[in-house]
């Protein structure tokens, strides 16, 4: 058991009263991918601030490989082995790309070596292969402010490696990028997450499910929960913090929504036969005061909406009333506006994630075919 | 294959620009060492000599603000501590037992500690830099430890000059107060200050220093310490998060500049023949400021030919057309602001030289790597050089 790369104890931070950071624990292992999300204004920013130097701790520390750093400086904390990149790409625009990375590449960050001392052969070969990584080679001699978005957001990532940090902190890396850039991001980020521990904060969710393993949620200042990505987004404390209300739903029941949300989206396409579908069974289901059921129904089309992949989902099915009550709500779904090819594929998927007797699988698709069947002759 | 030409031509490239540097230094140095004490009168030389020597606190302030960004108006204080301690040396080339007349006006009778030391050349020599270059890392190391930077930097050295204004301007029993330090009159080394002969020898050693000073800059700007330099102005918070302290640059070259302007400062009084508190007036340190802003900040050439320029002409002008020089010196600034902002260098680098090439059909144009890299583009000029064969 290797000790925590990372280590906060209950760490608060405060500006004129207000608390930013309060009682914040929080805890990494080396060699970990962390995403950090929370709504606005849950401190994620602080978060690395305080991390990285630039904010003290008003009650509390940070532990970095054992030791304290904070209190330390910016300078010192980044020379212990830890990089930051911001949100926008911040380089030094009138220097060229190799400059640049050769600034960063220094080993020994005081005055007189800077001023006395000459690149050595193993910074430069450094320089030169950090170069072909981050795909600049050919622009290694133009000025940095010639850069496109895109490129300045990989020189500076190519930055922060120089520097051959064990822990990097990356803020929002794909604000502002196109989906093609957001996956070259995503597939850097995943690369180097291979050699060094990762903390990730991220507001596009579809680009925390592309990267995340550990997700940590943050809300007020403190951590409100952790998880993989699917544990964390059917929590309803987590549901209840960026939508605004507590959910009256379960978990299960909230898993097994995704699950008819992915089976809808199956062909690419949300069909609104499907939604109202999805909505009334559901509501129906869980609850028998009409009323309720129409206030439900609002509800649950606010948890519509990301695909979710299968197997995630059907893990947390237990018991087979389950695992029949979601057979029966997807077979419902895909059949509400016409079974297609697509829709096929997904749906024997699920029959082969669910392990369910084939009598059972019948007998449920026969009774609803019926029901289709009925209603067409009406 | 391609990587390795380029590389070896831009070798080529930089050691044929480091000739042509080099010729053009001998031709200047053969110019204003040899030919224009020939040519001119002793009172121009003497003018140009002062220039010269300007053009030295020029290039400690193009340090500290063409390349890393912070815009000193306070240099005046520099330049007149270094103004006032060789002057302090001169006065004090007296016979044994003597004092420098003026503290009889103030009845002084015995001299004053700190002048002491300033007996000794060596000693003078000395402290006419490191006394300024350490107020300039004092204060520099003061105001960058507690962050502060941009205009308030430039609000905080000017309020620090004028308090060495006041301070000097007071003190009449310690340093002759507002009439300041005459230096004609001294001797140095048995020779009369103000003869020809003696000027001369102050302008030689002036050219001397700026050729000096030059290469110094230039060398504190061509590695990684320069580029480091231009990394703070760039982006201070990236260099702090990229593991450098930016405080401890900050105050070297802060300091560095304080030194070379007390080099200035010596030259220029010896030139002038008096020191006063009016070296650190407001306006003398803006002065300085504009003509670095009109040659081009950032490139050291620029900050030379600019303090030149500027002061030719002012002194053409003030001859001439007394009454406008204040004007014209406004309209200066404002012109290089709005349409010159790298200055007279910079518009002939990024203007003049180029248009240069393309009428003398020498023009290389600089394309971005991704188009020439582009294989439609590449296959077009294999169409294209095939065509023409």
């Amino acid at each position: 058991m290797t000790e925590n790369i990372l280590e906060i104890k209950d760490l608060t931070v405060s500006f004129d009263g207000f608390k930013a950071l309060n009682n914040l624990t929080f805890s990494m292992r080396p060699g970990e991918l962390r995403v950090i999300i929370g709504p606005n204004g849950a401190g994620k920013t602080t978060f690395l601030d305080v991390i990285t130097g630039k904010v003290k701790p008003t009650i509390g520390k940070v532990v970095f490989k054992g030791k304290t750093i904070s209190g330390l400086s910016e300078h010192t904390v980044s020379r212990m082995g830890i990089g930051r990149k911001f949100q926008t790409p911040r380089v030094y625009l009138n220097l060229t790309v190799r400059e640049n990375l050769d600034l960063a590449c220094n080993q020994n960050k005081n005055v007189f070596s800077t001023l006395f001392s000459k690149a050595k052969s193993t910074e430069k070969n450094q320089t030169v292969s950090l170069l072909e990584t981050i795909g600049l080679t050919e622009k290694a001699d133009i000025q940095a402010s010639w850069l496109a978005h895109g490129e300045k957001q990989r020189l500076e990532i190519g930055m922060l490696v120089a520097q051959s940090p064990d822990l990097l902190l990356v803020d929002e890396p794909v604000a502002g990028l196109t989906d093609e850039e957001t996956e070259n991001v995503g597939n850097l980020l995943l690369a180097l997450a291979e050699s060094h521990s990762l903390i990730v904060i991220e507001h596009d969710m579809e680009f925390v499910r592309q990267i995340a393993r550990q997700v940590t949620v943050l809300h007020q200042g403190s951590v409100l929960c952790e998880g993989s990505m699917n544990e964390v987004q059917n929590d309803p404390r987590v549901i209840e913090v960026y939508l605004g209300e507590a959910p009256t739903v379960t978990p299960e029941q909230m898993n097994l929504i995704r699950l008819a949300a992915s089976m809808a989206w199956a062909d690419g396409s949300f069909a609104p036969e499907q939604k109202a579908v999805i909505l009334t069974r559901l509501s129906e289901q869980f609850t028998n005061d009409s009323q309720h059921q129409e206030q439900l129904k609002e509800e649950l089309a606010n948890y519509l909406g990301s695909n979710v992949p299968l197997d995630q989902l059907t893990a947390g099915l237990t018991t087979p009333e389950e695992k029949e009550m979601a057979l029966r709500l997807s077979y419902e779904v895909i059949r509400s506006n016409g079974v297609n090819e697509l829709e096929n594929i997904v749906y024997q998927q699920l029959l082969d994630l669910l392990a369910l007797p084939a009598e059972t699988v019948q007998a449920i698709a026969a009774e609803i075919d019926a029901q289709y069947s009925q209603s067409h002759q009406d | 294959m391609n990587v390795v030409l380029s590389r070896r031509d831009k070798e080529k490239k930089s050691r044929t620009r480091l000739f042509i540097e080099a010729g053009v230094i001998v031709a200047l140095m053969i110019l204003t060492m040899v030919v224009l004490p020939l040519v001119l009168e002793d009172f121009r030389l003497k003018l140009v000599g002062r220039f010269l020597a300007m053009a030295i606190v020029a290039l400690g302030i193009d340090l500290i603000w063409g390349y890393t960004g912070l815009l000193s108006l306070g240099h005046g204080i520099f330049f007149a501590l270094g103004g006032y301690a060789f002057a302090m040396y001169l006065n004090l080339q007296l016979p044994e037992g003597e004092m420098p007349e003026f503290f009889m006006l103030y009845g002084v009778e015995k001299l004053p500690i700190f002048w002491e030391p300033f007996r000794s050349l060596p000693f003078t020599l000395i402290a006419m830099v490191v006394i300024p270059g350490i107020i300039a890392g004092i204060l520099g190391y003061l105001v960058f430890r507690n962050r502060i930077k941009g205009v308030y930097f430039s609000i905080i050295t000017q309020a620090a000059l004028l308090v060495f204004f006041n301070f000097f301007n007071g003190q009449q029993k310690l340093i002759n107060g507002t009439n300041g330090l005459k230096t004609d009159s001294s001797f140095f080394f048995g020779q009369r200050v103000g003869e020809p002969s003696t000027q001369l020898i102050f302008y030689e050693i002036t050219i001397v220093c700026v050729l000096l000073v030059y290469l110094l800059c230039r060398w504190l700007t061509s590695g990684r310490f320069g580029r480091l330099l231009i990394a703070i102005r760039d982006d201070e918070t990236r260099v702090r998060f990229t593991g450098y302290d930016p405080t401890w640059f900050k105050v070297v070259v802060f300091a560095i500049s304080g030194a070379i302007a007390g080099i200035s400062g010596a030259l220029y009084t010896v030139q002038s023949g008096i020191i006063t508190p009016n070296f650190m007036e407001v306006s003398f340190s803006i002065e300085m400021v504009i003509a670095v802003a009109v040659g081009g900040r950032g490139t050291l050439s620029g900050a030379i030919l600019g303090t030149i320029l500027v002061n030719a002409v002012r002194t053409y002008l003030s001859e001439s057309f007394p009454e406008i020089w204040l004007f014209f010196q406004g309209a200066l600034f404002l012109i290089v602001v709005t349409v010159l902002p790298d200055g007279i260098v910079g518009w002939v680098k990024d203007v003049l030289l180029v248009q240069i090439r393309r009428l003398t059909g020498r023009d290389h144009p600089l394309t971005y790597p991704a188009i020439a890299e582009d294989p439609v583009i590449q296959s077009e000029k294999e169409q294209l050089t095939k065509d023409e064969v």
